[in-house]
Order: C-alpha cells, then sequence, then structure tokens
C-alpha cells in the first residue's frame, strides 16, 4: 500500500489506532520525495532526520495527539527552531531560527511530522515562485508550468503527495491562488484566527497562515489545530475555536449564495468563465438562492492592495541590514554596510516592492497613495460587509486563469493581476477558502473561492464541502504525479 | 508619472544594479499610474488600517522568560564576548 496516497484524516486514524506505524508513513514519504522532488523541487530544506526521530518517538509513545502520522510541510517563511528558515531569500540563506513559530509548537503538540520546508516567492512576494532566489517550483498536473504563489512549494508538495497537508501564508491570495493552480484546498482564515507569531511579516495588516490540503476534511482538523488566542500575537483574537469536524457533513441550511456579475468577470480565461457558470447551475441544482452582485469598488482592489501591502513591506523588511542576524555584506562603515547588505540580499521583486512602498509613504505623495488606499480599503471592506447581509457566501473563481507556463509574465502588472479575485477578501480580513472545481480542456485544475463573514469558518467549511462532495474533484487527485511524471520521460 | 528612483533607493537603504536601473524606471512608473487608478475612486470613508472587529487581550505586566542570550547571539554575523559587533559608525576626519 502507498502511504501517500493515503488523505491526512484517513493516515491518522490507522496510526492512532495502532494499525500504521508513523515510521512507515514518514518511510513512505521520504521515498516519494526522493524520486518526485528532483522535477517537482517543492522543498528547500528537508527535514528527513528529525521526521523520522520524532516518528519513532510517536510510535514509541501510547497516547497519540489529533494530527499522530500526519506528515505535514511548512513554507519556509513559518520558523521551525533548528531548521533552516530562509523565506526564499539570500539575505536570510543561512538562518536558523532559535525558536518555533506557534502554529508550528501546535501541529507538534499533536503529533504532527514536519517534513520540510517549502519553497516560495521571496518573502511570499509573488505568484508563481519563481521569484524564489533558489530555483522555482514546478506544477506537479504540468512541470512546464507554475505552481502558483507565493505558496507554490506548499501548494506543489501537497499535489505531488510530498506531504498530507502544508501550511502556507496569504497575504493577497498566497495560499488560494497556489491551492487553485495545484488542485488542492487552500483556506485563508479570517484575520486574527491564526496566530502570526514566528510568521516572517510581509504586509502586516493582511498576513494569514492558513492550511493547504487534500480536501476540506483535512483543512478544517488542521484549522481546528492552528487556530486560537496566543500571547505572542497581539492581533490574534481571543475568541473560542470550535472542533471544524464536529457536523462538517451536516449542511442544512437553506443559504443564499451570492454571484459576481458580468462587470467583474470581463477579461477572464474563457475556461474559467463556463466552470464559474456550472458552479452557478450545480448551486441552483441543489436548492439554493442564487443573488448576482455587483461590487464597484471591487475593481479598485487590485490597485489599493498594491498600495498598502508594499507600503507595510517596505517599513517590515527595513529590519534586514546585516546586524543581528541573516546576510552582512562586508563594509568598513556601517552605513554603507546596511546598503551593501540588502543591496547583495534582496532579489529584484522585493527591491521594487520595498521602492514602491517607500514612494507611497514619502512626503509629498503620503496622501494621495497611502492614505486614498487606506480610505478605498474601508469602502471595499463596507461593500464586503454589506453583501453578507443579503447573502451567507460569496463565491468567486479563485483565479482569472489557470497555471502559467514558467517565464511566461515577464510584466510585473501582468503578474499581479492573478490576486484579482483574491485580494478584496485579504483588504477585508474575512475568510476564504478554494476548492478545486473542475479541469480545462488540457487537464489543469482549476479553483473555487468560496468567501464568508469573518470568524465563519465553522460554516464555511461545512459549505465547502458540501460542494466538494457535489463537484467529485477529489477522486482526480491521485493520478497527479504519474501524470508530471509521464510528460517528462517523453 | 515620473519618479526619482535615487532618491527612494538612497531612503530604502538600497542600491540598483545595472540592469535594475535600465528596467526599474520603466516599470515603476507604469505600477505607480496603475496604481494611481485610485484617485479616481471618490471615498468619503474614513481611513482604517484593520478591518476585523476584535477586542485585543492585554497581558500582565509580568517577567517572562526569553530566548537565551547565547542562541540569539549565535545568530549574529559577528561578535565580540556577548556584543554584537558592526563596523564603524562615524567616518574619520
Amino acid at each position: 500500500m502507498k502511504y501517500v496516497e493515503l488523505g491526512l484524516r484517513e493516515a491518522v486514524d490507522l496510526v492512532r489506532n495502532g494499525q500504521v506505524k508513523a515510521t512507515e508513513i514518514v518511510e513512505s514519504y521520504l521515498s516519494h520525495i526522493e524520486s518526485v522532488d528532483p522535477e517537482i523541487k517543492a522543498y528547500l530544506t528537508l527535514a528527513a532526520d528529525r521526521a523520522l526521530s520524532r516518528a519513532r518517538e510517536i510510535d514509541a509513545r501510547k497516547h497519540k495527539g489529533r494530527l499522530a502520522g500526519a506528515v505535514v510541510a511548512i513554507k519556509d517563511n513559518i520558523i521551525t527552531r533548528g531548521l533552516r528558515t530562509t523565506c526564499g531569500s539570500r539575505i536570510l540563506e543561512n538562518f536558523v531560527p532559535p525558536y518555533d513559530a506557534t502554529v508550528v509548537e501546535r501541529l507538534e503538540a499533536e503529533d504532527a511530522i514536519i517534513i520540510g520546508k517549502t519553497n516560495l516567492d521571496e518573502f511570499a512576494m509573488g505568484s508563481s515562485t519563481e521569484n524564489s532566489a533558489f530555483f522555482p517550483t514546478r506544477n506537479p498536473w504540468d512541470l512546464e508550468r507554475v505552481p502558483g504563489g507565493s505558496s507554490g512549494g506548499s501548494a506543489a508538495a501537497v499535489a505531488g503527495l510530498e506531504a498530507m497537508a502544508a501550511l502556507g501564508s496569504d497575504t493577497g491570495g498566497s495560499v488560494r491562488q497556489p491551492a487553485a493552480f495545484c488542485g488542492t484546498v487552500g483556506l485563508k482564515p479570517t484575520y486574527g484566527r491564526v496566530s502570526r507569531y514566528g510568521l516572517v511579516a510581509f504586509a502586516s495588516s493582511l498576513d494569514q497562515i492558513g492550511p493547504l490540503a487534500r480536501s476540506v476534511e483535512d483543512c478544517a482538523l488542521i484549522t481546528s489545530v492552528i487556530a486560537g488566542f496566543d500571547r505572542r500575537d497581539s492581533t490574534c483574537a481571543d475568541r473560542p475555536v470550535p472542533d471544524y469536524l464536529d457536523g462538517l457533513g451536516n449542511f442544512q441550511e437553506k443559504v443564499k449564495v451570492g454571484f459576481l456579475g458580468e462587470a467583474s468577470l470581463k477579461g477572464i480565461n474563457p475556461e474559467v468563465a463556463s466552470s464559474y457558470l456550472q458552479v452557478q447551475e450545480l448551486i441552483a441544482g441543489l436548492g439554493f438562492e442564487v443573488v448576482r452582485m455587483d461590487f464597484p469598488s471591487w475593481e479598485v482592489a487590485l490597485p489599493c492592495y498594491y498600495i498598502i501591502a508594499p507600503s507595510e513591506a517596505s517599513s517590515n523588511l527595513a529590519r534586514y541590514d546585516g546586524v543581528r542576524y541573516g546576510l552582512r555584506a562586508g563594509a568598513a562603515e556601517l552605513a554603507d554596510m546596511y546598503v551593501k547588505t540588502r543591496t547583495a540580499g534582496f532579489g529584484s521583486e522585493v527591491k521594487r516592492r520595498i521602492l514602491l512602498g517607500t514612494f507611497a509613504l514619502s512626503s509629498g505623495y503620503y496622501e494621495a497613495y497611502y492614505a486614498r488606499a487606506a480610505r478605498a480599503r474601508q469602502a471595499i471592506t463596507a461593500e464586503l460587509q454589506a453583501a453578507f447581509r443579503r447573502v451567507d457566501f460569496i463565491l468567486t473563481p479563485t483565479t482569472p486563469e489557470p497555471a502559467f507556463k514558467l517565464g511566461e509574465k515577464q510584466d510585473p502588472i501582468a503578474m499581479y493581476l492573478q490576486d484579482y479575485f483574491t485580494v478584496a477578501a485579504s483588504l477585508a480580513g474575512v475568510p476564504g477558502i478554494s476548492i478545486p472545481c473542475g479541469l480545462t480542456g488540457n487537464g489543469l485544475p482549476l479553483g473555487l473561492q468560496v468567501l464568508s463573514e469573518p470568524f465563519a469558518e465553522n460554516r464555511l467549511f461545512k459549505f465547502a464541502f458540501l460542494l466538494e462532495n457535489n463537484i467529485k474533484f477529489k477522486n482526480n487527485m491521485y493520478g497527479i504525479n504519474t501524470r508530471g511524471r509521464r510528460k517528462n520521460e517523453n | 508619472m515620473k519618479v526619482d528612483l535615487e532618491h527612494l533607493s538612497r531612503l530604502a537603504n538600497l542600491e540598483l544594479t545595472e540592469e535594475e536601473r535600465k528596467l526599474l524606471p520603466g516599470q515603476m512608473e507604469k505600477i505607480i499610474d496603475w496604481v494611481g487608478q485610485l484617485s479616481s475612486l471618490a471615498t468619503g470613508e474614513e481611513e482604517k488600517y484593520h478591518q476585523v472587529d476584535f477586542s485585543l487581550r492585554l497581558e500582565e505586566d509580568e517577567v517572562q522568560p526569553s530566548l537565551p542570550q547565547d542562541e540569539v547571539l549565535a545568530m549574529a554575523p559577528e561578535k565580540q564576548g556577548d556584543l554584537v559587533k558592526v563596523p564603524r559608525v562615524f567616518r574619520e576626519k
């Protein structure tokens, strides 16, 4: 039996019942990673020894946690004690953190096994994982295509059966978009739902950690473990965390479901548009009321995001100065050392965003750019709040197109347009989940985004679970790797 | 809109490579014009920086353990005794 094909929930049940050893599962993953990762390149650092010794320790113990034997990959901007954490950047190439992120602590406290650190766009800035300072990751469905980003390594690891699930981070769509490109489920929780202690900051008013997994159920289980108050993150909400598995398959409500009107869909890929129409028919067929909605200020969500996120990034990334940790470039004087270190350590997209943020915050431009974006953000949030008084969920495509080819998008703005459907939820702080909703004619996965009110992950999971069962995409997933390999062998 | 990249990169403690000096001005102008679409949006709204309202819990003012000094110092690129060492701060005359 190939353990890598087991879903997380199934594997955990087998380990907890003593039917399978965590060690056997980890060994199975390590050998699968060895055979496919030279092509997919999902991992920056593999934690083979750490995972095996952890598995042996779990096998030897009678009490086993809620995630015993779950093989989980961690995006490499989430820090792990004693395990190199690079953020996909030269500036942190040899950085070994002295503590664990809260989410890592919580996973390990429930006996999840960290298998490695996944590739990302440098400092999570990008939508293709091509901005990694080390190498690009490839999409397991088609190795000539990107896995999306910035959590591209996490999505590719899950889709390529190199991990049962993974953690990513989502600032403007960085969990949802790669989840869509790789045919996995990915959740951006409500702002404040999950502690960010130990997540390397990109844009602090937007960043959230979220899970990627092969099913809604697996995502719900992981969210139950990582969510909740943390005294070390003052932006983490002090609200109880329900068991998201509770009543997952039991959705009896008669809900109203919002769909975007045509104005918000112009210019998107025709296959994405037709799959979105099919979802509308499915929803109507299930007896739910379909409500067409227009979001006039949604149109400016992207420019608004691309002012706010770089502004916050320019401030957050000021800490990389070569003094206390990370790369240091040689210089005779301190001021020169700062400049030389940052110049050598940051890649082009990171520099572009720092400069853009510096511009938007600079004297003479602050009011016209940053302050105006902050007001636009307020209008977008108000519009979404008003929408949730009319409907229970809003459904959109996750991305305007399926996975594109490596090197295809050279123009920064063309890359930024990837976030078209995802940034509004980030700006408004509401949760969003992407679930696979079909394949293109070329056999590439498409994603459906489901948005709900803040802190309503419980209902969001239930509704997404219902859709997942009706879309029946899950069954297509296990052939993924052979597809990738076959292509490469030709 | 034209931007003074030299000025911005000084503010951001960055130097540009030859290639970036060639590509960036055009890219930045395009991006800034693109995000400038926002100026067409009439907003009477107040600025707001966090969107979700939830009560933040204040911590008791208690001493808590922090990271061990030796592990923190071990990350420093250069050190002397228990101190992080940096190049000289002031220029000699």
